[in-house]
């Protein structure tokens, strides 16, 4: 009777994972339309890193056996660089490939009319990486949803940062320091240009130039004579990658010199890059970012997100050969795997599924505390009727310093890894 | 009293003409020979500008070596351009022609997404200043655009001098008479071609001295270099050298009093203005 009883209980539970794994297969896959530049000029200048560690996100996912039973089925479009690609491919994705919801999307310039766009159609987004302000200021979006830090806080955190050190580190009271604040002209350089302007006049600081140009202007000289005129102790700008390089190389040639460069995310974004373009004179660039997760004492976040980020970091390496891992790369990887681990889950558990509505709900639910991503922050969504509605209200950047190839946090204090180097050593190329 | 630092945008406006100039010479040549708007003419240069990275940077040879290897490599494409994609549409219709080469644009940029990557890459030269008191002028520039000039002198002696330049000019005026007085115009039209592909590799080298370089860059050059051409005259060499100094000035001196980008909108302003008093451009005859 025993042998009898055990065998029952063996076939059951056999019976039991059959059913289970049946089910398992049987659940349909999640259809997500992933945008991003893998081609034109956004591409290398962090879209592509981006990119590659949403992937490796969502292989994870699939590794693991999807979510809830559902396999994610990714569709990869390139939006080229171009806003007008970027729309057409998120339209076909939604109409005809019938993807379930859109992800990704690098650039701010692409992301403002596509959010609008998907809300209208009453289809969900989850912006990854793409900062712009704009994107949610006043819109009274309902379906759209980025956990990415926004560009208000781009400029409000160089400016405090600035605002604690000017004076022990460059003696200059914040009120007499000179500030110029210079940003390509999409929805992303003005963003954090307007963040930058509010923040330094609102600590008493003089903005003495501020000015906006095309990021595919081919001759920026005569921004570099105003600034020459202007005589910035500090400059803040906000850039893609060719533009920044154009600046670096004709601010040298023109005598530019200035205490402290911060720049603001994307080119700045790209250490190797500017290491490689411009040696040691890239030495001392600060940069404004989520942080890049490597960064990050493990012990200062939820138990197994530094292994989770090590293992993001291990992957990269193998898929691209970099040596450096790119903030762009965790913010691809984190923000996905938000949606992914905590998002979508609760959506199928508690609302049934994932359509917009139930992926909306579930959304406006998520509670993570401080510690709880790879990056640091926390992730709550400003409700409906708020004036950021859909945007984190947990987000955080922080400021970089860029010493011999190595990146290093500075601000916030609390998190610090080194003292920042304030002003430029004497004999740095563009010291003053 | 001189205000130095709007002295210093004159004169770097002087450089940047110098930069588009050379950049219009190659195409306007082209142009007033053939009869054949080059679309992807920045696309040579993106060309050039990797083979001068390639042969540098990758394999190290020396910087002027690489120059005039990258010259003579992209002649030769601008060769093959004309050989095997505008020869056979040449009695075609002039928006067939415009879209073939369109179409070696968006191939062109493809082809060096794959090949070379999406990465921005450069030679990692920095050329010292020109220190003029307060004023500030990069040497890069000031090579270009001595180049430039340089190239336009010789160009101009070339087809003033020589029996060959003779004959290119002959073809550019009438290209169904010369054929009778003996001319050959299928070749006349290769060398023309090497000479406008020459001049795209001679602009990629002293371009790729201020620029990165990306599969995208033409887009940065294309469109204004263009521009240029057309205010000038298309296919009229002197029109567009002039055209190109106006043009900077425009860039420079607008964008030095206003925000930057209203100097290229007081450019464009300026060339819409002129499309109406002037439709066939600064020194370009009436059809």
């Amino acid at each position: 009777m025993r042998k009898m009883h055990s065998a029952f209980a063996a076939l059951a539970a056999f019976a039991g994972l059959a059913l289970g794994s049946t089910a398992a297969l049987a659940a349909d896959p999640i259809k997500i339309g992933v945008i991003y530049d893998y081609t034109g000029a956004f591409a290398g200048g962090g879209s592509k890193a981006a990119a590659v560690a949403t992937k490796i996100a969502i292989d994870m996912i699939n590794e693991k056996g999807g979510v809830e039973g559902h396999m994610i089925e990714a569709i990869y479009a390139d939006a080229q660089s171009k806003a007008e690609v970027a729309i057409n491919e998120a339209t076909r994705l939604l109409d005809q490939e019938n993807v379930d919801l859109i992800m990704g999307v690098y650039s701010s310039g692409h992301c403002v009319p596509m959010a609008q766009k998907v809300d209208a159609a009453k289809r969900f987004m989850w912006a990854n990486v793409c900062v712009s302000s704009a994107v949610f200021k006043g819109k009274n979006l309902r379906y759209v949803f980025r956990a990415q830090v926004h560009s208000d806080q781009f400029g409000w955190a160089s400016c405090t940062f600035l605002n604690e050190r000017s004076k022990e580190k460059l003696g200059i009271e914040p009120k007499d320091l000179r500030v110029a604040i210079i940003h390509e002209d999409g929805p992303y350089g003005s963003g954090v240009a307007s963040g930058n302007e509010e923040t330094c006049k609102g600590y008493g600081m003089d903005v003495v130039l501020k000015e906006g140009y095309s990021a595919k202007a081919p001759d920026l000289s005569s921004m570099v004579t105003k600034l020459r005129r202007a005589r910035p102790d500090v400059i803040l700008h906000t850039g893609y990658n060719p533009d920044i390089t154009l600046f670096l190389r004709q601010s040298k040639e023109q005598g530019l010199r200035w205490k402290a460069l911060i720049g603001h995310g994307a080119g700045y974004g790209q250490i190797d890059k500017l290491s490689e373009a411009f040696g040691a004179d890239a030495n001392y660039i600060f940069n404004v970012d989520p942080v890049a997760a490597q960064l990050l004492d493990p012990a200062t976040l939820a138990p197994g997100l530094g292994d989770l980020t090590a293992e993001m970091v291990k992957r990269y390496k193998a898929e691209t050969g970099a040596q450096e891992v790119p903030p762009h790369t965790s913010m691809g990887f984190n923000q996905s795997w938000i949606f992914f681990t905590d998002v979508l889950p609760r959506a199928i558990k508690t609302y049934g599924g994932y359509d917009p509505e139930a992926l909306r709900k579930a959304a406006l639910d998520t509670d993570i505390p401080v510690g709880g991503t790879i990056q640091g922050y926390g992730v709550k969504f400003f409700p409906e009727g708020h004036e950021m509605s859909g945007q984190n209200e947990r987000s955080s950047p922080v400021v970089m310093q860029y010493i011999d190839g190595k990146t290093n946090i500075v601000w916030p204090t609390a998190i610090k890894t080194i003292e920042p180097v304030l002003p430029l050593p004497e004999g740095h190329a563009y010291a003053k | 009293m001189i205000d130095i630092f709007l002295l210093e945008a004159i004169l770097n406006g002087i450089l940047l003409g110098g930069v588009l100039a050379l950049l219009a010479l190659g195409l306007n040549i082209v142009f007033g020979v053939i009869d054949v708007v080059w679309i992807c003419y920045a696309e040579l240069i993106m060309f050039g500008m990797y083979g001068n990275y390639v042969l540098h940077k990758d394999l190290g040879w020396p910087l002027l070596l690489a120059f005039a290897v990258c010259v003579v490599v992209v002649a030769v494409l601008g060769v093959l351009l004309h050989w095997l994609v505008i020869r056979p549409v040449l009695g075609g219709a002039p928006i067939n022609q415009l879209l073939v080469t369109g179409g070696v644009l968006t191939f062109m940029q493809a082809l060096a997404t794959l090949v070379f990557g999406i990465e921005f890459r450069n030679l990692g030269i920095s050329m010292p200043s020109l220190e003029l008191g307060e004023i500030f002028l990069s040497q890069s520039r000031i090579w270009a655009c001595g180049v430039s000039l340089v190239a336009v002198a010789l160009l101009w002696l070339f087809l003033k001098k020589t029996y060959l330049g003779t004959a290119i000019r002959a073809i550019s005026q009438d290209r169904e008479i010369m054929p009778l007085m003996g001319v050959k115009p299928g070749r006349i039209y290769l060398i023309t071609s090497a000479i406008g592909g020459g001049l795209a590799g001679l602009a990629a080298c002293l371009l790729v001295l201020q620029y990165d370089v990306h599969p995208a860059i033409g887009l940065t050059f294309g469109p204004i270099t263009f521009m240029v051409c057309v205010m000038g005259g298309l296919g009229n060499l002197l029109g567009g050298f002039l055209a190109a100094f106006i043009f900077a000035q425009f860039i420079q001196v607008g964008g030095f009093y206003f925000e930057l980008e209203w100097g290229y909108v007081f450019a464009f302003c300026f060339f819409i203005a002129m499309m109406f008093w002037r439709p066939q451009g600064l020194l370009g005859k009436r059809a």
